[in-house]
C-alpha cells in the first residue's frame, strides 16, 4: 500500500487480488445482498485509491480496508430511509443473487443464522463477522471500530453472549448439519 | 480468577485468540470446572455456525470492474498531475507566509485607523456647527436690527417677533427694542415689542429700561399693558415712575384708575 501511496497505483491491482474476496464475505455477511455487496467492495477501493494519502505508514492494510468498508456500509445502509432492511435483502436473496449461489441454497440454517444476527446491534453484528476471520488480530479489529484492544474483546464476548440468548429463544441447537 | 472472568476468555480460546499463559490457565479451569464447560459448548456453537457460514465466491465481473475502475482512476490521476505539481508549490508558498498574523495586523490598524478618523471628524464637526449656528444666530441679529428700521409697520412687527425665537439676546438688540418701545410710532408694533421685552425681564437693563419708559409712553393702550407686566413681574422700582405718570394732564381715566390700582398692588 504504501507504494501505491507514493504514486505506483498500479500495485493496488495486488492488493485487490489478495483482498477482495474476504472483503466481499465480509459485507455480505452483513448484507446478505451479492450485488450491493460487489458494489460496495468497488467503492472501497475506490476510496482508498482517492484517499491514499491517508494511509498511515507502519498501519495494517487490513485494518485500513475494514475501516473504510464500515464507512461505506453506513453511508450505504440501503435505501433512502437510511436504514437497513432485512426485507428487501431477504427479497434479493430470494429472488435473485442467493439462488444462484449453491452453497447458500443447501442449508436453511444459514438464513436462520442471518436472521438471528440481524438482532444485535449493527457493531456487535460487524464485530462477530469480523472476529471470524482468523487473519485478523485483536488490533486489528479495534483499529477498525476504532476502540481499545480490551473493549474489542469484551465486545465480542458480550456480541457472542447475546447471541447464545438470542440462540436460546429461537430454539437453535446446531447450525451446519 | 472467577467463572465470570474466564467465559471472558471463552470466545477467544475457540477462535484461538489466547496467549499461551491464559490458554494454559483456562484449560486447567475447564477441566475443574462443569459450568464453565457448558458456556464453552453453547459460544462454540455460536462461533462455529458463524465461522460455518460460507464465503460466497464474487462473481468475475467484480474484478473487470475493479480494472475498469483503476484505469480510469490511473488516467484522471495523470492528467491533472502537471497542473497538480504546480498549484500544490503555488499553494505551499502561500501557506508558507505568515498571511494570518498579517491579516489581523492589517485589520486592527484599520479599525483604529477608522475610529481615529471618525473620532477628529466628529468633534471638527461640532466645533464647525457651533461656529455656524453663531454665524447664523449675528446674521439673524443684524438682520432684525436692521428690519426695525423698516418703514414698513408689518416688517417691524416680524423684527421684533423674531426675538422671541432667539436663544441669547445681547445688548444690542435690548438697546434696540428700548428704542422702539419708547419711539415707534405703530402702537400695534410698540405693543409687541413691550411683550417681547417682558419675556426678558429677567435682564435688569430690560428692567430698568421698561420702568423708564413708562412715562414715555402716551398710549393708553401701551400705559395699561405697561401697568400689567410690571404687576405681573412685581417690579418695585416702577411705583415711583407711576406716580409720575399719574401727575401727567390729560391722562386716560381708565388708565389712572388701573396705575391706582397697580401702585396699591405693588406696595
Amino acid at each position: 500500500m504504501l507504494l501505491v501511496k507514493a504514486g505506483d497505483v498500479e500495485r493496488m491491482g495486488l492488493l485487490f487480488e489478495r483482498h477482495h474476496r474476504a472483503l466481499f464475505a465480509f459485507l455480505f455477511h452483513l448484507t446478505q445482498r451479492r450485488e450491493a455487496s460487489e458494489d460496495m467492495v468497488q467503492t472501497v477501493f475506490y476510496r482508498m485509491l482517492k484517499y491514499r494519502n491517508s494511509f498511515a505508514e507502519g498501519s495494517n492494510f487490513s485494518g485500513w480496508m475494514y475501516h473504510i468498508a464500515r464507512n461505506v456500509l453506513k453511508d450505504q445502509k440501503f435505501g433512502s430511509d437510511g436504514k437497513y432492511d432485512p426485507i428487501s435483502a431477504h427479497e434479493e436473496r430470494i429472488s435473485g443473487g442467493a439462488l444462484a449461489d449453491e452453497e447458500l441454497e443447501k442449508t436453511q440454517s444459514h438464513q436462520q443464522l442471518y436472521k438471528a444476527m440481524e438482532l444485535l446491534s449493527s457493531d456487535d453484528r460487524e464485530i462477530l463477522i469480523l472476529n471470524r476471520m482468523k487473519e485478523l488480530k485483536y488490533s486489528e479489529i479495534s483499529m477498525i471500530m476504532g476502540i481499545t484492544e480490551g473493549a474489542a474483546r469484551i465486545r465480542v464476548f458480550r456480541a457472542v453472549e447475546e447471541l447464545k440468548k438470542i440462540f436460546i429463544k429461537k430454539g437453535i441447537k446446531s447450525g451446519n448439519e | 480468577m472467577k467463572c465470570e472472568d474466564y467465559k471472558q476468555w471463552l470466545p477467544d480460546w475457540h477462535m484461538g485468540r489466547l496467549g499461551n499463559a491464559e490458554k494454559e490457565e483456562l484449560e486447567q479451569h475447564l477441566n475443574s470446572c462443569d459450568i464453565c464447560r457448558e458456556a464453552l459448548a453453547a459460544t462454540a456453537l455460536v462461533l462455529d455456525n458463524i465461522s460455518g457460514l460460507p464465503d460466497p465466491t464474487p462473481s468475475a465481473q467484480m474484478a473487470v470492474n475493479f480494472r475498469g475502475m483503476l484505469d480510469d482512476f490511473k488516467a484522471a490521476e495523470k492528467q491533472p498531475a502537471a497542473t497538480n505539481d504546480f498549484w500544490s508549490r503555488l499553494k505551499r508558498s502561500w501557506a508558507s507566509q505568515p498571511r494570518f498574523p498579517l491579516a489581523y495586523c492589517l485589520m486592527i490598524l484599520l479599525i483604529f485607523d477608522c475610529m481615529v478618523y471618525w473620532f477628529s471628524r466628529n468633534s471638527e464637526q461640532e466645533k464647525e456647527v457651533q461656529e455656524l449656528h453663531a454665524q447664523v444666530h449675528e446674521l439673524k441679529q443684524t438682520m432684525m436690527l436692521a428690519m426695525l428700521d423698516n418703514p414698513l409697520a408689518s416688517e417691524r412687527l416680524k423684527a421684533v417677533n423674531y426675538t422671541g425665537e432667539m436663544k441669547r439676546v445681547d445688548h444690542n438688540v435690548i438697546v434696540a427694542l428700548l428704542a422702539t418701545l419708547n419711539n415707534d410710532p405703530n402702537d400695534n408694533v410698540r405693543l409687541s415689542t413691550l411683550e417681547a421685552l417682558a419675556r426678558l425681564a429677567n435682564n435688569p437693563e430690560v428692567r430698568t429700561g421698561l420702568i423708564q419708559s413708562i412715562t414715555k409712553q402716551d398710549s393708553p393702550i401701551i400705559q395699561l399693558a405697561i401697568a400689567d407686566v410690571m404687576l405681573k413681574l412685581q417690579v418695585k422700582g416702577s411705583i415711583s415712575a407711576f406716580k409720575q405718570l399719574l401727575k401727567q394732564k390729560g391722562l386716560d381715566e381708565n388708565v389712572r384708575d388701573k396705575v391706582k390700582e397697580t401702585i396699591t398692588k405693588l406696595i
